[in-house]
């Protein structure tokens, strides 16, 4: 399966899904226009990887500075879909990178470490810029 | 001298922007390509103002949320109704700081049929506790998105979630354009 890379844009982030070595990353800040058409075809090709992982250690990092409304909503969908791949027998290791400052970026990654258990969560806050 | 002229015509204008402690406002069309500079250009009077980085963050968010709004359902569009990319449409932002307190405001037209609907929507949010407003945005972040939203049905209760006090909001008749009424959405952070 081919990876997935897309540049960062100001208002759209780094996608880095290495998937021949099983690391996935997310960078930048995430406000698009259009964020089910940004994020919709990002998590098709992420599903399509995972569906074909079995018993696979699967890293993942986001450090997301800021999200708008519509990429939380896209954000979920992608965390649901890992959570899916360990209920089908791999194991996910998720690190939720947040400004030690940001209290709704780490409440959010507490949200989805309590709404999928099944995912090795980390909290890794960062030092203010 | 020949400046006495520009002073009569437009030094009203400018101390009106002193006097509200303005300090972003921008009228014209809106693209994503120009929020996002417009973003970069609220980020930068935001740090150089001196607010903390939890309200700068807030307020950046909020900003986001009411641009991107426009983008959406502005009624003055250049683009097509069905586009729902790329999009050009019309409305005013503002940002002003009053004593360690900033407000944001936002203004575009919208059909007159839609103004009901967004009374409804944005009087509940005000009737809800800060509590009820969290529950109600990880319901919302769990639930299909409603029909009729080019996001997720969850801007409004963002700008709530970050807003020091209740949204508050307007509508105006537009003298001369039928069916059309200017809306505003204030947000204190």
């Amino acid at each position: 399966m081919e990876n997935l890379y897309i540049a960062p844009t100001p208002s759209s982030p780094e996608v880095d899904f290495k998937f021949d070595q099983h690391l996935l990353a997310l960078r930048g800040e995430s406000y698009p226009e259009n964020a089910a058409a940004f994020y919709g075809d990002i998590i098709k090709r992420l599903r399509a990887y995972l569906a074909g992982c079995t018993g696979q250690r699967i890293a993942v990092n986001i450090a997301l500075a800021y999200f708008n409304s519509s990429s939380t909503k896209m954000l979920f969908n992608m965390i649901e879909a890992f959570s899916e791949a360990v209920e089908a027998g791999n194991m996910v290791h998720l690190t939720w990178y947040h400004d030690e400052e940001d209290d709704t970026i780490l409440e959010f990654g507490q949200e989805l470490s309590d709404d999928f258990p099944a995912i090795d969560f980390v909290n890794q806050p960062v030092r203010s810029a | 001298m020949s400046s006495a002229p520009i002073v009569h015509e437009y030094g009203a204008f400018f101390e009106l922007a002193r006097q509200n402690r303005v300090i972003f406002y921008y009228v014209g069309y809106f693209s994503q390509n120009i929020v996002a500079a417009m973003a970069e250009a609220v980020k930068l009077q935001l740090e150089v103002s001196g607010a903390t980085g939890p309200t700068r963050r807030k307020l950046f968010s909020s900003f986001v949320e009411m641009a991107q709004n426009i983008i959406h359902y502005s009624a003055d569009a250049l683009t097509p109704d069905r586009q729902d990319d790329r999009e050009l449409r019309h409305g005013s932002v503002c940002i002003s700081e009053r004593d360690g307190q900033y407000l944001l405001l936002c203004a575009n037209p919208i059909e007159i049929d839609i103004a009901e609907g967004l009374r409804q929507k944005l009087e509940t949010l005000r009737s809800m506790t800060m509590d009820e407003i969290k529950q109600a945005y990880k319901d919302t972040l769990r639930a299909e998105a409603p029909e009729g939203s080019k996001g997720a049905g969850m801007g409004f209760l963002t700008m709530a979630r970050d807003a020091s006090a209740p949204l508050e909001f307007d509508f105006q008749p537009l003298h001369g354009v039928e069916n059309t009424a200017v809306f505003y959405l204030k947000a204190a952070i």
